[in-house]
């Protein structure tokens, strides 16, 4: 295996913006999350919690509701007075409709499906009706006082509750007009001079309202009288979310001190007929605001102010009690946020704003095994590029060379030529970028650096000949069938034959740059790609799922290798597949063909296809086998997984050379330090 | 000897005498019948009328001064001449003022407006925008009004009318200002609202420091806080330190050869 230098870098201050709603849809198991800076993804929850698709964000886009429709359809609406529809094909956004209310605060789908409710800031709750390629406005029901924070449908579809300042209002439909105005106490027991802000109501079918306030009461109303039922204090912060099950036997609350609420109706006696709402398992998961909850049949979903998304299956809902029951914690992207130039050993950082240009440092010392070596010269911040405009940036690379950096927002595409000088760098934008280049979703350059490969969200492939500082458009590979699907990865071969492109649902297509058509596709498996690359001499293609399956395609046969073939008979390791984080990075080594180096984000692994492979009874993490002991026992030991979780959590791991390693690590302690302030908590003692 | 003016006739007087209103042919008029008694005092046959009045008075003690008509005649077509003059010389005056302002007016709003080659641009573009898709103007419009109608008078309009991009770059977008400051601040107020609500006074909040150290506050070895240092304290008081500290390394190089 060798020895290698490892460059630990943790100067990405990676920082990724808070949940600000959540959005489970049952018929796809599929959960849309919104963040704060206007990013909305879609994670996959049934292919292993793989974030599939995202929409980038914009500045003036704060996204405050968001809700699925019927035919898979998703709505969004914020403080810009927005509803927004999003195309979950092409991935981009079909429109957006003013609503002529001011800033939205909620929104909410009709059981049925076809219609939506907005309430609006200025008082207003309007109704808008879902048309197969539009929504348009039907009316406006009475206006309110003052903001509509929260709406909730009744299943029957003929009365909404509204939260206010203060106030629920329960609405009669067809009439529009308020039946029941409910005030809700500032206080639990009490008088107090801050407004109570409703932000969560709750309609169930028997027309109980439940509601979330922010004194930290949960209260349930009756909706036929307009009365007050009862009355739970469960925190002494606001209770910022609230998401009921389909069977509405359950209820999950958010409180802005981290702590989500499980409510279970549960019977009186054990052999009574009635039933009571009963608070039954708090779960400290978050540290900061939980923003917004969501129900599953069998999970719940809280996300918040402190960027993780956790989804916590429930045990009695869950029918095979294995691995998959286990709480799980979405932190670190995705993808691949970090790009690298190996020959000027530089690191291109992409934000959502701005791209950061870094040069590593060296270092003349030489030691053991697992010393520290001093820097000789520190790493160098050569570049901080913002992007002109309030769109967040989509994707980014930098060319092997290190003399072009490229990359794409939702409407422009931007190329730069970079020239070094001693230690200077000088950077010169490439003007005039053709318009079909832009919103691309994965850009990678060839090898030597002479031809840029861009997918665009219509489909299309699209290479673009680099020669000094200018470019041309050399082809463009157009998607197969009639259906537009975003192309998600790309991967190229070395010597700058072979174009591996995949596409959410086909399979994995191979292009031939050379001759300009589509060579082979490799076969469509159900879970999507997390990571592709190609082999330098081999010319095999590896590949990585997102439920930690490794295959092995070898392009000039056009069919799977024999050790991938090896490898599905035998099947992997359990404890490679329970594995939370999906594989976001595949490189080579130049002089071992045997050897695959990935990482996730919690280790890495040096794949050797020439040592056997591990049954589920050998040990997979194998510490470091001490050097006295017996030649036999190490081999007996060894197998084709070498895996180290010496540096996590890993946003980053490639190979620079033979003997030199850059590991790019994002301690959580650093990202947690830039969140905003949580709620104090008081503890004896302190 | 009074020498008897010929008597003018009773046909309407000059223009000019009806132009200069009703005062001096009355005043000629007065003349021309002598001393009339009880007729309405203008101002210009003020004099003679008040000498009568006084004479009035006086009827019973004195007998009235003699005034020759001519002497009168004159006088009095001073004063009406000299009434003339100023009456014309005010209007002139208010008429320059006038036209002064107006100029003023244009030249300010030519200053505030586009340069004129940019105007033609957009009325032109306007025109052959509207001569190439009548039809569907007329549909967006009526979308428009039945949206307004619909939507009632409670909700304020906020309309973003957006014109047709003109130039050859097609660089910009002209929006109604009136609008998007309307939005804007609308966005801000509530993303205001959000804030004070959630971290605003009133609010329990701490920083996450403090927050992330109460653990270490507690355990049986008590250890420092999370953020022990405040590595963003004195910035510029560190990178002139290093840039001296290269200076002076550099000075002392040159002076050791």
């Amino acid at each position: 295996m060798g020895e290698f230098k490892v460059h630990r870098v943790r100067f990405f201050n990676y920082v990724p913006s808070g949940i600000r709603c959540v959005a489970y849809n049952n018929q796809s198991n599929r959960l849309a999350v919104s963040r704060t800076d206007g990013t909305v993804e879609i994670y996959n929850l049934s292919a292993n919690y793989f974030q599939e698709k995202f929409f980038p964000g914009h500045e003036s886009r704060a996204t405050e509701a968001l809700c699925w429709a019927e035919g898979q359809r998703l709505f969004s609406a914020g403080l810009n007075g927005e509803i927004m529809e999003y195309d979950l094909q092409a991935l981009n956004i079909k429109y957006a409709m003013d609503a002529f209310g001011g800033p939205i605060w909620s929104m909410a789908a009709s059981p049925s499906g076809s219609q939506l409710l907005v309430g609006c800031e200025d008082g207003s709750v309007k109704l808008f009706q879902i048309t197969p390629d539009k929504i348009q406005f039907e009316r406006n029901f009475d206006r309110q006082k003052s903001r509509i924070l929260s709406l909730s449908w009744h299943s029957s579809g003929t009365h909404i509750a509204a939260g206010s300042i203060d106030y629920i209002s329960v609405f009669d439909v067809k009439s529009g007009s308020a039946v029941h105005k409910m005030i809700v106490d500032r206080q639990y027991m009490g008088a107090s001079k801050r407004k109570c802000i409703v932000w969560g109501v709750a309609f169930l079918s028997d027309g109980t309202v439940i509601s979330v306030d922010s004194a930290g009461k949960v209260q349930f109303w009756d909706s036929a009288t307009g009365t007050l039922v009862k009355s739970h204090l469960i925190a002494n912060a606001d209770v910022q979310s609230i998401a009921v099950a389909d069977q509405e036997d359950s209820f999950v609350v958010g409180t802005a001190e981290g702590t989500v609420f499980h409510f279970q109706l549960v019977p009186v006696t054990s052999n009574s007929n009635e039933k009571q709402w009963v608070r039954t398992k708090p779960f400290q998961h978050h540290t900061h605001d939980v923003r917004t909850v969501a129900h599953s049949p069998t999970a719940l979903i809280s996300g918040g102010t402190d960027t993780h998304l956790v989804i916590r299956p429930l045990m009695e809902k869950v029918e095979v009690k294995n691995y998959d029951a286990a709480l799980r914690k979405i932190t670190f992207p995705h993808r691949c946020l970090i790009s690298c130039s190996k020959k000027r050993q530089l690191l291109l950082f992409q934000f959502a704003h701005h791209l950061e240009l870094w040069r590593l440092g060296s270092t003349v010392a030489t030691g053991k095994n697992g010393d520290t070596l001093p820097l000789s010269k520190n790493a160098d911040h050569l570049l901080h590029l913002k992007t002109k405009g309030p769109e967040n940036i989509i994707c980014s690379c930098i060319s092997p060379c290190g003399s072009w950096i490229a990359y794409s927002t939702v409407s422009r595409f931007f190329l730069y030529r970079l020239n070094y000088e001693h230690d200077n760098i000088s950077l010169k934008r490439v003007s005039k970028m053709p318009a079909f280049l832009r919103c691309a979703l994965q850009i990678l350059f060839s090898e030597d650096s002479t031809k840029l490969f861009v997918a665009s969200n219509q489909g299309a492939l699209h290479i673009v000949q680099l020669s000094g500082g200018s470019f041309k458009h050399l082809h463009a590979f157009q998607p197969q069938s009639g259906t537009v699907e975003a192309m998600c990865l790309l991967a190229v071969s070395p010597d700058g034959h072979w174009l591996a492109a995949s596409g959410t649902s086909a399979g994995v297509h191979v292009y031939d740059v050379k001759q300009l058509k589509l060579h082979c596709t490799v076969p469509a498996y159900n879970f999507p790609v997390t990571a592709m690359a190609i082999a330098p001499n081999t010319n095999n293609l590896v590949i990585a799922h997102s439920d930690q399956q490794v295959f092995e395609y070898s392009i000039p046969d056009k069919q799977y290798t024999d050790w991938s073939r090896t490898v599905q008979k035998q099947g992997f390791h359990h404890l490679w597949l329970q594995r939370d984080t999906p594989i976001t990075h595949i490189s080579f080594h130049p002089k071992r063909p045997m050897h695959i180096l990935l990482h996730d984000a919690y280790m890495f692994c040096i794949i050797d296809k020439s040592l056997p492979l591990p049954n589920d009874k050998t040990l997979l993490y194998n510490p470091f086998p001490p050097t006295n002991e017996s030649d036999v026992v190490r081999r007996r030991t060894a197998h084709a997984f070498k895996i180290s979780k010496i540096y996590k959590p890993l946003l980053f791991m490639d190979l620079l050379d033979e003997r030199t390693l850059v590991a790019v690590e994002r301690p959580l302690d650093d990202i947690i330090a830039q969140l905003p302030p949580p709620i104090k908590k008081k503890k004896f003692g302190t | 000897m009074v020498q008897l003016r010929p008597r003018a006739s009773r046909a309407p007087a000059s223009a000019e005498a009806m132009v200069d209103e009703g005062q001096p042919a009355s005043e000629e008029e007065e003349a021309e019948h002598g001393l009339l008694l009880g007729q309405p005092s203008s101002g210009a046959a003020a004099e003679p009328l008040e000498e009568d009045e006084e004479g009035d008075d006086e009827f019973d003690d004195e007998a009235p001064e003699e005034l020759t008509f001519a002497s009168a005649q004159a006088e009095a077509r001073e004063e009406e001449r000299r009434v003339r003059e100023t009456v014309r010389r005010d209007k002139t005056l208010l008429k320059e003022k006038r036209k002064r302002r107006e100029e003023l007016f244009i030249e300010q709003k030519k200053r505030k407006l586009l340069p004129d080659t940019i105007l033609e641009k957009l009325t032109t573009a306007s025109q052959t925008n509207i001569k190439k898709s009548p039809g569907k103007a007329k549909e967006v419009n009526l979308q428009k009004k039945n949206e307004d109608c619909e939507k009632g008078n409670d909700s304020k309009k906020v309309k973003v009318q957006k014109v047709q991009s003109v130039s050859q770059n097609k660089s910009y977008l002209a929006v109604r200002l009136k609008d998007q400051d309307l939005r804007d601040s609308r966005q801000q107020a509530a993303q205001a609202f959000i804030h004070n609500s959630l971290y605003g006074p009133g609010t329990n909040r701490t920083t996450v420091n403090k927050f992330l150290s109460l653990a270490n506050k507690r355990l049986p070895v008590k250890r420092a806080a999370v953020q022990f240092l405040n590595n963003a304290w004195g910035i510029q008081k560190k990178q002139n330190a290093k840039r001296f500290k290269r200076r002076w390394m550099v000075r002392k190089m040159k002076t050791k050869k």
